[in-house]
């Protein structure tokens, strides 16, 4: 057990691409925590898909040795997940610190996610540490964003650390404010157990690993322990901390950062935000606060590439699940698709990943449908009912009112590019609510927004019309009613459930419009014309044609050219095996991938 | 029946869209050619000795590229070697620019009875696009020559669909051809192999690849116009006044047997097909060696047998045996009017013609 005052529990805070991997690597570096023949780049990504992408899936948390006059500390670097969709696990990361470095590339300047990430650092209560990275850019400004960071937390410039996580410079410096300013946790010892779990993880063989904090009371290895919300009883079977690989502990006290590995079989029973406490008569009155369940909010129907593979795609749902708390599914069976699953993420990104996991850790083939959020339609007698796949919406009539989920963006740009982020918020249904300049030539603007919205190439869109300068960031704000409608797409008068959306009444035949046209040239033409229609309820709104197929023969055909024009047919047999039958209509597999692939353009994306 | 092609794969010139086994430049094989076919010939005569041939066809390349007494020598040793019934459909290949009366003349005395004629187009643009040396007039001078050296069987080829064809330019080939009377019209859209210069060409974007609703139009022109002048339309391509029907080439989609002679030529028997060397000289080495000049060969049974059966016979309008194939699955094409039933076989309507790969696919 370490003493409470030698204990520093620190996060870092950054935008993306700002560098917060490289500096963690760095400190780690730096205390000898890992050696340099083991140091790989991104140290604390894990997930192959993590490295690559250069973002954080998970938070970790690490235990550092720094030694100062003969004093040794102990300081926690728990690193949070920097996407917008894990907002909630962010919070949770947060609460586990007392402090957070709060990183900038000054190259770059203040971001959407530094503002973000700034706001719930502050709001948690913890001291914030500002700094700016990549000082020995040949583009920094160190002095003008130094003075912008100041500005933000209401420091002196002078407190701005200045460091360059690349090269190591300032990265000691960094360390000493760390230690300085940073206040230690607090605790008893002697209170019961209430240990907060920041991170879950799901290991082949050892099970749920819950990563904790510890705010009161000591958790030994072979304790038994209860887990507060999922109201279940444990053996811990192993408790110690990350230095950074798992080094077990006989004892961890108050202010402690590490694991519990409990041998539970689901990460579902371990969920982040929950508190452990000891079980039975040791154990704490209350939970620690601010427990949520996770909550997805946006959908998406996964299917099996070739029809055969349903079965498989199930064993992978079960198994990513383990892992991954969040993501939820259920079977759901489309007349174009066959079986597949309806999935809920936490947002874009999580969709991406989960879609991306799938693929390659089980080697499936999928066709996902076009993200679209969850709605709440309450009927006359205020009875609400949730809706999250679009061909289940009802027609209007059959519902009093439709809710959808709202959100609040923030979006940071240079002030040139506010003309066309006014006139894209605008066509996204967005309500400025307000504006401010971060300096005289960079603005900050908040918008309130339908996330049905967000969902629907927001992202690239904002960064094609700023020349990728504008960052996005958002966060939940409640729902509000709408008029939303059911925009069906018909193949020779037949529906595709796949292809149905749930768009507002404004936009419905600009949607209408642009499916039509893009399946006239995804659809192969048949031997009759196929008309392509868009409809609201009976109404069709928009119509394209593909006309009959006219040729196809093989013109000659004698002695010397059956086998060749035999494997001709045979080869284009194949061909048309491989379409999917939408009542009389063959439609080509990658017809369908190409009309449901709406760039979603997550933040996360496109980081080498 | 059994039927006999013996493959020339000699020409004047290569044409762009040509993927036959042809060779321009190698005129000085001819002579060693023909010896080498009779020497094949009779390599296979015991093997084939039980039957008996209903059709002789020289295809090639341009088979009137040989000299007269080759081709001459070429049927009398043909009929050394094979028994080739006397009533036979005897039949040669002719460019219009190889052939002049006396050459006709012999061939016709010769035993030649039916000559086809690669007439192409009679539009001088057309001719050009395909890289035809030949001239309109030519061919309406070799036909007229055919005729007075007596022949009653003639017929001729014709492409369409070729770059700068117009559908004005078509007709007026369709016009120029229903004037001079032949017994016998082919008419192919033209089809872009990738092996051909022209396939070459098209993928790389330097030659448009041919329209297929524009040809599809000029079919419909064809079926009308050829209909209207008296002219049966018996299979996908090819058009025969009633009783002139190819019978070599009816052979081949009822699935007959028939011996291939010469490079690359393919033969059928049973459920057996194999085809022969295609380079000219090493088909040469290979029989002068006293050796059979087999190139590879499949033995066709199940699925791929029913693929060929359906595919072969709904080209013609005898059409299929409507017990082949499953009911439900040409009931679609029976109300599209693709399709139609007579008696206990299927037959493709002219309309269907054009669609036949369709057919075939949702029929097997």
């Amino acid at each position: 057990m370490t003493q409470l005052d030698l204990i520093r529990n620190f996060c870092i805070v950054a935008h993306i691409d700002h560098g917060k991997s490289t500096l963690a690597d760095r400190l780690l570096e730096v205390t000898h925590t890992v050696g340099d023949r083991e140091m790989r780049a991104q140290y604390l990504d894990k997930m192959d898909l993590e490295r690559e992408r250069g973002i954080t899936i998970k938070a970790q948390a690490v235990r550092l040795a720094y030694e100062r006059d003969t004093t040794k500390y102990v300081l926690n670097l728990i690193d949070t997940p920097g996407h917008v969709d894990f907002t909630y696990e962010v919070s949770r990361s947060l609460q586990a610190c007392e402090g957070a470095v709060l990183l900038v590339d000054c190259a770059q300047g203040i971001e959407a996610q530094t503002l973000a990430n700034y706001h719930l650092a502050r709001d948690a209560g913890l001291t914030i540490v500002p700094a700016i990275n990549k000082v020995d850019l040949p583009a920094a400004q160190p002095d003008e964003i130094a003075k912008e960071l100041a500005d933000l937390v209401g420091a002196d410039p002078e407190d701005v650390l200045r460091v360059s996580a690349k090269s190591g410079l300032g990265v000691k410096a960094l360390l000493e404010a760390i230690v300085d300013r940073v206040p230690p946790p607090e605790g008893d010892a002697n209170a019961p157990l209430q240990a907060l779990v920041f991170d879950s993880m799901f290991d082949t063989y050892r099970g749920v690993i819950a990563y904790v904090r510890i705010f009161n009371g000591e958790l030994k290895t072979r304790d038994k322990v209860r887990f507060m919300a999922g109201k279940f009883d444990v053996d811990s079977e192993e408790s110690g901390v990350i230095a950074p690989e798992p080094t077990p502990l006989p004892r961890l006290g108050p202010g402690e950062v590490g694991y519990v590995v409990t041998g539970v079989k689901d990460v579902h029973q371990a969920k982040v935000g929950d508190t452990i406490t000891h079980a039975g008569r040791g154990a704490a009155p209350d939970p620690l606060p601010g427990y949520r369940e996770p909550k997805p909010m946006v959908w998406s129907g996964l299917f099996p590439n070739e029809g055969g593979d349903y079965v498989a795609l199930r064993e992978a749902l079960d198994k990513l699940r383990l892992s991954d708390s969040a993501l939820v599914y259920e079977p759901e069976s489309s007349t174009a698709l066959g079986f597949g699953f309806r999935c809920g993420f936490l947002g874009l990104l999580h969709m991406d990943i989960v879609k991306e996991r799938l693929e390659r850790e089980f080697s499936l083939e999928l066709i996902a449908t076009a993200p679209n959020v969850e709605f709440h339609l309450i009927d006359q007698n205020g009875v609400e009912s949730v809706v999250h796949n679009p061909s289940e919406m009802p027609n209007p009539g059959t519902y009093e009112r439709c809710d959808e989920p709202m959100v609040m963006g923030t979006i940071i740009t240079p002030a040139e590019y506010l003309g066309p982020i006014f006139e894209l918020c605008q066509d996204r249904r967005g309500e400025m609510v307000d504006m401010s300049y971060l300096t005289p030539t960079r603005a900050e603007v908040h918008y309130l927004l339908p996330l049905a919205e967000i969902v629907f190439d927001f992202f690239d869109q904002l960064k094609s019309r700023t020349r990728g300068y504008a960052s996005l960031d958002y966060e939940p704000y409640g729902w509000e009613a709408s008029d939303l409608v059911r925009v069906d797409i018909l193949l020779h008068g037949e529906p595709v459930d796949a292809f149905s959306s749930v768009v507002h009444r404004s936009k419905a035949y600009q949607y209408g419009r642009a499916m039509t046209e893009r399946l006239r040239e995804l659809i192969p033409r048949q031997m009759f014309e196929v008309a392509i229609q868009a409809a609201i309820g009976a109404k069709i709104i928009a119509r394209e044609t593909v006309r009959a197929q006219r040729k196809d023969v093989l013109a000659k055909c004698y002695g010397g050219d059956i086998t060749r024009k035999r494997k001709l047919l045979e080869q284009q047999k194949k061909g048309k095996e491989r379409m999917r039958r939408v009542g009389k209509v063959d439609v080509p597999q990658e017809a369908f991938i190409a009309a449901l692939t709406v760039d979603s353009g997550s933040p996360g994306k496109g980081k080498k | 029946m059994t039927g006999l092609y013996v493959h020339v794969p000699f020409c004047l010139t290569r044409c762009g869209y040509c993927d036959f086994n042809a060779y321009a430049g190698l005129d000085h094989l001819r002579g060693r050619y023909v010896d080498a076919l009779l020497a094949e010939a009779a390599l296979w005569s015991e093997a084939w000795d039980g039957d008996s041939f209903a059709s002789v066809f020289l295809g090639g390349g341009t088979p009137t590229q040989l000299d007269t007494p080759d081709l001459v020598r070429l049927l009398a040793g043909l009929r050394e070697s094979f028994r080739i019934e006397p009533d036979a459909e005897v039949t040669t290949e002719a460019n219009p620019d190889t052939v002049d009366a006396a050459k006709l003349g012999a061939l016709r005395a010769a035993g030649f009875e039916r000559i086809s004629f690669g007439a192409q187009s009679f539009d001088r643009t057309v001719l050009a696009s395909l890289e035809r040396v030949h001239d309109p007039d030519s061919v309406r001078a070799a036909f007229a020559a055919a005729r007075t050296a007596g022949y009653h069987d003639v017929n001729l080829d014709l492409i369409y669909g070729a770059e700068g064809e117009t559908l004005a330019s078509w007709e007026g080939t369709l016009a120029a051809t229903v004037a001079l009377g032949p017994e016998h019209v082919s008419a192919y859209a033209l089809t872009v192999e990738s092996s051909t210069p022209l396939g070459r060409q098209v993928a790389a974007g330097e030659r448009p690849a041919p329209d297929g609703d524009r040809q599809a139009e000029m079919f419909d022109r064809a079926c009308a116009v050829l209909g209207a002048a008296g002219y049966e339309h018996y299979e996908v391509s090819n058009w025969a006044k009633p009783g002139h029907e190819c019978r070599h080439n009816l052979n081949y989609w009822r699935r007959g047997d028939y011996l291939g002679l010469g490079a690359g030529a393919h033969a059928h028997r049973g459920e057996r097909r194999w085809w022969n060397v295609r380079p000219p000289e090493q088909y040469l080495e290979t029989v002068a060696r006293g050796e059979r000049p087999i190139g590879g060969f499949e033995d066709l049974t199940g699925e791929d047998a029913r693929l060929e059966e359906v595919l072969l016979r709904l080209r013609t309008t005898e059409g299929l045996e409507a017990s082949a194939v499953d009911a439900d699955r040409a009931q679609p094409f029976l109300d599209e009017g693709l399709l139609e039933r007579r008696q206990d076989r299927y037959v493709v309507t002219e309309r269907g013609m054009f669609l036949a790969n369709e057919l075939v696919l949702a029929l097997t």
